[in-house]
């Protein structure tokens, strides 16, 4: 299966879970706040960091409860196990109330620390005192994230190190050895040369 | 020799006592580093902690999420092996004398035995010094994406050197009592695993007391690499978690004391004389 034949399945499994859920969700384009990504594709590697940036806009006529803005991170594959709290450290912002027309962003840093492809969304929980814990949920299109493997042959620089060290403690050994083998060599009794005081 | 046999201290002038242990800590630094069994167990040491950091800087795991414990791992490893390579230098002290002739000549010396001890002691205690020096790169390789080099840096010179006195003199002593240096390097083998495992063992959010307080607490080993782990990796105060180096502190002090004030005793041409 191809990549975009992948992710088209995946954006359509998400469609219909949309659709199944009812109510309770309300979708990008309904009367509710929008969300909406600076981007909708990443290609990163494993290890890398990036951001992603989220417009909320209140496109209704009436000003909108405080949100919480919650992110997660889920696989498109069977074979990868995500826990979002890898992939970045702080996973819910508050969302303040917005005037009709009003937007605001909200900022999420994030690291890929698993290989394969996955797709970002938020969604925005009311959270205000007469919304508190009821809907609509309002979901942001998702953000296509392609993270390839990465066989680095000197991870975190740490190979100069690795091999410097005992290349230089061993050619110190060496040193310390055939200047012994010389002092052996031309001790008249063949010893050390150094007689133990 | 009759001096010697009966394990008196020769009769050595004040004036040549003094700095008596650093001419022998001097001539013992001589033969291990330029003796060639520093230098090897260096490479050694160097061999394996590279491999560590090597396997912690590719394991992808450790790399991207919890570097802090990857640092914390090369730390313990390194702080453990070369406490373990004082220890070997030092069991070698008395009992490698003994076994290559050589003690006799060196009692024979005008230096106190209390001199001899002390700069036995010194002299192994360069091999943790060299460790030490050789781990600093790695650590800074590790650590310096989340600044936490330098802690792991200090903390190794505190926790280590307090760890390799301990292990210095305690090698000192069981290689005073042995007349071999295979019983002395098995004894002190042995001690240091004796002391090592239980860090290994997996413990508990609230482990009883008998694990907490008597295989921990008051086992130098297990609870110094414990407060390398608190602080390191837990994010404790150095100050919170002190107690735990206790045990190392009175070891190496109760050690350190019996090798110095019994020197005359200890250092004698045979561990033990029947009849003595």
């Amino acid at each position: 299966m191809s990549l975009r034949a992948r992710a088209a399945g995946a954006t359509a499994v998400l469609a219909v879970s949309l659709a199944c859920a009812g109510p309770a969700i309300a979708r990008a384009d309904s009367a509710g706040p929008t969300l909406e990504f600076d981007r909708t594709r990443v290609d990163l590697v494993v290890g890398d960091k990036f951001h992603l940036i989220t417009t909320v806009t209140n496109d209704g006529s009436a000003p909108t409860p405080p949100f919480i803005a919650h992110l997660n991170v889920a696989s498109l594959t069977s074979d990868v196990y995500v826990d979002p709290e890898d992939w970045s450290p702080s996973r819910s912002k508050l969302v303040a109330s917005l005037a009709p027309g009003a937007s605001t962003t909200v900022r999420w840093d994030l690291q890929a620390v698993n290989s394969g492809w996955f797709d970002v969304y938020v969604v925005l929980l009311p959270d205000g005192s007469t919304t508190l814990g009821s809907g609509p949920l309002s979901v942001s299109p998702p953000v296509f994230a392609v993270i390839g493997g990465r066989q680095t042959a000197n991870p975190g620089g740490a190979l100069p190190v690795v091999i410097g060290v005992p290349a230089a403690i061993g050619i110190g050994l060496l040193r310390v050895r055939m200047r012994r083998r010389r002092r052996r060599r031309y001790a008249p009794d063949g010893s050390s040369g150094r007689p133990r005081e | 020799m009759t001096v010697v046999r009966h394990g008196t201290a020769p009769d050595v002038p004040r004036e040549q006592r003094a700095g008596g242990w650093a001419v022998v800590a001097e001539q013992e630094c001589r033969d291990l580093w330029l003796g060639g069994r520093g230098p090897m167990l260096l490479f050694a040491f160097s061999v394996l902690i590279s491999a560590m950091t090597y396997l912690a800087a590719t394991n992808q795991v450790l790399n991207f999420l919890e570097r802090k414990e990857a640092a914390n791992l090369v730390l313990q490893v390194a702080v453990a092996v070369g406490g373990l390579l004082t220890l070997i230098v030092s069991a070698d002290g008395v009992s490698g004398e003994r076994e290559r002739g050589t003690l006799e000549s060196l009692l024979l010396t005008p230096v106190a035995r209390r001199d001899i001890a002390l700069g036995k002691l010194a002299a192994a205690l360069t091999m943790w010094a060299a460790c030490y020096v050789a781990l600093l790169p790695y650590l800074w390789v590790l650590g310096r994406g989340l600044s936490i080099a330098g802690t792991a840096m200090l903390l190794g010179l505190l926790v280590g050197t307090l760890l390799a006195c301990c292990l210095a003199s305690l090698g000192l002593l069981i290689s005073a009592a042995s007349n071999t240096n295979r019983v002395s390097l098995a004894g002190s083998l042995f001690l240091l695993l004796a002391l090592f495992v239980p860090s290994q063992l997996p413990m508990g959010p609230s482990p009883g007391w008998f694990f907490d307080v008597v295989l921990v607490r008051a086992n130098p080993v297990a609870a110094s690499l414990k407060y390398l782990s608190d602080v390191l990796v837990s994010g404790h105060a150095w100050s919170s978690g002190l107690s735990y180096l206790a045990s190392a502190a009175i070891v190496a002090f109760a050690a350190t004391g019996a090798v110095l004030i019994a020197a005359d005793r200890l250092i004698r041409l045979q561990a033990w004389e029947r009849g003595a």
